[in-house]
């Protein structure tokens, strides 16, 4: 009789998707290793830092550039290979400073994260 | 006949590297983020793929001409968009797990009405950011192909319905970054070609705009809505049969459906409430907002809702999940910023030009259309239609990439956050979130890409740039908290864009506070979150819970550690030590 018994098979990945949709419900957000919580309270507090240097340049940039070319009209009449040197200010410069304004900040926040060791 | 060579090798590319997606498809995380395993590069082209939507392909270049260079203030708020989300949000948000932003609220907060709310919201966002690009794909194909506007709008609701269906994330991905390359090469090349054909005299008529006051030679414009028009002393039209009719001057209501041709020469009519391309301030780099004479101010609010909006856009946010841990999520903000920059160097290109050559598409409203109308403009012959062709087809990429995403993302947040439910139940949500955006285009015709995608923009500024930076980097903020700032951005910024449409009789900041309300909208949300969140007392487990997000995957393993450390696995009084220890380790640490 025993040998007769039926059992389901089933993928691992389908194994998976089934627990994960029954544990769908209230849960509570899984706590911190004791090991990790001072490490993740270092990062975190150096992240902090950094992100927000990062952030106040680029407030500067974005929001500070409009407030010149409104204070310095004259930037429409200078002149640079033809080009109104106001226009260039607005379609050209902020990219090339966002994108090493974005690199410096990535290099900061990995180092960051290398400097606290694995572990 | 264009739009089948143009359309629909774009469409079959989309349903064939859709199809590679198909054989790995379980489960819902396979479904919503790809099962994690892609990587910075290729993440960061579909991410570019799928934010390069109708809006930038189109829309900057159509602002441009309609509202100057002011408009290309719109590309600065959308890159440096990316720049705030790597300093804040990439790299704790992906190591949240979550798979939605919903979730992430969820995982946060664990609060299942704030998950339910933030779901309402992303709806209302991607249903903002949807009804446009749908909208242009109808009113491309009916400049470029004549045909019905109907037609372009159903024709983009299947091919992202059927993708989506079949491949979903990961078949988004590749088609994403796939369309992504193709269009910016569609992109730069007309661009580069447009500028050696055009001539020296345009050139130079680019670089010194003047009015748009009379029509250089005979031009159809086709008004698509009822307008009224300003006509001044000596305009004139031509006849069907050749003949010249002048104009009686003072207003002229055009009805809808009408086509006017202007011969060349007469005086050009003024929209009413409308300065024409070229005029006095057109080309200060500063965007006057409804004409208002506060150039500055409506610059900056654009600036508030693109930049911090692209923090909270929920499906590029959900794209920043399927990368493999926190730190490719933050290479691919970066990268991202890279790959944008170099395509929005040149939609002011197309500004300029358009303002010259089809500066008469302002009359009619269809400024949307100038990028793809400058090539016959400057070339009759086959090569003009082979531009406009490529052009139709990178237009075309741009629709299907982003309303992949984002029809993605509404279903997600039906059915995995609304009315919890398998892949099935998702592929059917992805089918019905596209038909309702189909029905809600048809009618939407009138109405800029720029503006319904801008108002998307806001409301994801004022409802969850607050919730995630709060979220991520305050271990104060309480589900209470949360829920009302959240729900103060939503009725606050949707409230606003209500009464703009009702049209009230205001002007001057008003106006413009009330069209674009980013820079009151995102601080009061900020405000209100805060301070109900100071009233209330965040639970025991929050300092952990935000901590868990900030802890890098660059460590020992967990299972290895503890093993390692022999410490007492399985004793029943662990897990309670362990949750005391961590609380005393934040409470003395986190100040």
């Amino acid at each position: 009789m025993t040998t007769n018994r039926r059992v389901a098979v089933t993928s691992p990945q389908t194994r998976l998707a089934h627990a994960r949709r029954r544990h769908r419900g209230r849960w509570r957000p899984a706590t911190l290793d004791p090991a990790d919580a001072e490490r993740a309270v270092r990062l975190y507090r150096a992240q902090r830092t950094r992100s927000a240097l990062a952030l106040a340049l680029l407030f500067a940039l974005v929001f500070g550039l409009p407030v010149l070319l409104a204070a310095f009209p004259a930037l429409d009449e200078l002149r640079l290979l033809g080009i109104p040197v106001s226009w260039i200010a607005v379609a050209v410069l902020p990219f090339p400073a966002m994108v090493t304004l974005a690199w410096w900040q990535l290099r900061r926040a990995e180092r960051t994260e290398d400097a606290e060791g694995p572990g | 006949m264009i739009t089948a060579f143009a359309v629909a090798p774009v469409v079959l590319v989309t349903l064939l590297i859709g199809l590679r997606g198909v054989a790995a498809m379980r489960t819902t995380s396979d479904f919503l983020v790809a099962s994690r395993r892609v990587s910075p590069l290729l993440n960061s082209a579909a991410v570019s793929g799928e934010y390069l939507s109708a809006a930038s392909f189109l829309g900057v270049a159509g602002l441009v001409v309609k509202d100057g260079i002011g408009a290309l203030w719109y590309p600065v708020g959308f890159t440096a968009g990316y720049i705030a989300m790597l300093a804040l949000v990439a790299a704790p948000m992906r190591r949240s797990g979550a798979l939605t932003v919903p979730d992430f609220a969820e995982a946060r907060l664990a609060s299942p009405a704030l998950r339910k709310l933030a779901a309402v919201v992303v709806l209302v966002i991607s249903g903002l950011y949807l009804v446009p690009q749908f909208r242009t794909a109808g009113l491309v194909l009916s400049v470029v192909g004549e045909q019905p506007y109907w037609v372009g709008v159903v024709i983009a609701g299947a091919a992202v319905s059927i993708t989506l269906v079949l491949g979903g994330m990961r078949a988004a991905t590749y088609v994403q970054a796939f369309q992504f390359f193709f269009k910016l090469l569609l992109f730069i090349v007309p661009a580069v070609w447009l500028l050696t054909q055009v001539g020296p005299q345009v050139r130079t008529e680019a670089l010194h705009p003047v009015e748009f006051t009379h029509f250089e030679r005979d031009t159809a414009v086709t008004f698509r809505v009822p307008v009224t028009l300003e006509v001044p002393p000596g305009a004139a039209l031509r006849e069907p049969d050749g003949t010249i009719r002048p104009l009686p001057e003072g207003e002229w209501q055009v009805p809808g459906g009408r086509t006017v041709v202007f011969p060349a020469g007469s005086p050009a009519p003024d929209l009413a409430g409308e300065a024409a391309p070229g005029g006095p301030g057109w080309e200060r780099p500063l965007l006057d907002l409804a004409e208002t004479g506060y150039p500055l101010l409506g610059t900056l609010s654009v600036l508030a809702a693109t930049m911090l909006g692209t923090m909270g856009l929920p499906h590029v946010l959900m794209r920043f999940h399927t990368s493999p841990d926190g730190r490719a999520a933050r290479r691919t903000a970066v990268l991202t910023v890279a790959l944008l920059s170099v395509f929005y160097l040149f939609p002011w290109i197309y500004g300029v030009l358009g303002r010259v050559l089809v500066p008469h598409l302002y009359l009619s409203g269809a400024t949307d259309t100038a990028v793809v109308a400058l090539p016959a403009q400057v070339d009759t012959g086959a090569w003009g239609t082979f531009f406009t062709g490529l052009l139709t087809a990178g237009a075309f990429a741009a629709f299907l990439a982003t309303s992949l995403g984002l029809v993605l993302v509404a279903s997600g947040a039906i059915s995995h956050d609304l009315v919890p439910g398998g892949l099935r139940q998702l592929r059917v949500a992805v089918v019905g979130a596209a038909a309702v955006v189909v029905l809600l285009a048809l009618p939407a015709f009138r109405f800029d890409a720029g503006t319904l995608v801008t108002w998307g923009f806001t409301v994801a500024a004022a409802t969850f740039c607050p919730l995630l930076v709060l979220g991520i980097w305050w271990r104060g903020l309480t589900v209470p908290g949360a829920i009302s700032g959240v729900a103060t951005g939503l009725i606050a910024s949707t409230g606003a864009f209500t009464l703009t449409l009702l049209d009230p009789p205001v002007g001057g900041w008003v106006a413009i506070l009330l069209a674009q309300p980013a820079l009151w909208a995102v601080p009061l949300a900020f405000a209100v979150m805060t301070v109900v969140s100071l009233f209330g007392r965040p639970p025991p487990w929050a300092a952990a819970a935000m901590l868990r997000l900030h802890l890098d995957e660059n460590r020992r393993s967990l299972i290895a550690d503890r093993q390692a450390v022999a410490r007492d696995l399985g004793h029943s009084s662990w897990s309670a030590r362990r949750s005391s220890a961590v609380r005393r380790i934040t409470r003395r640490l986190v100040r």
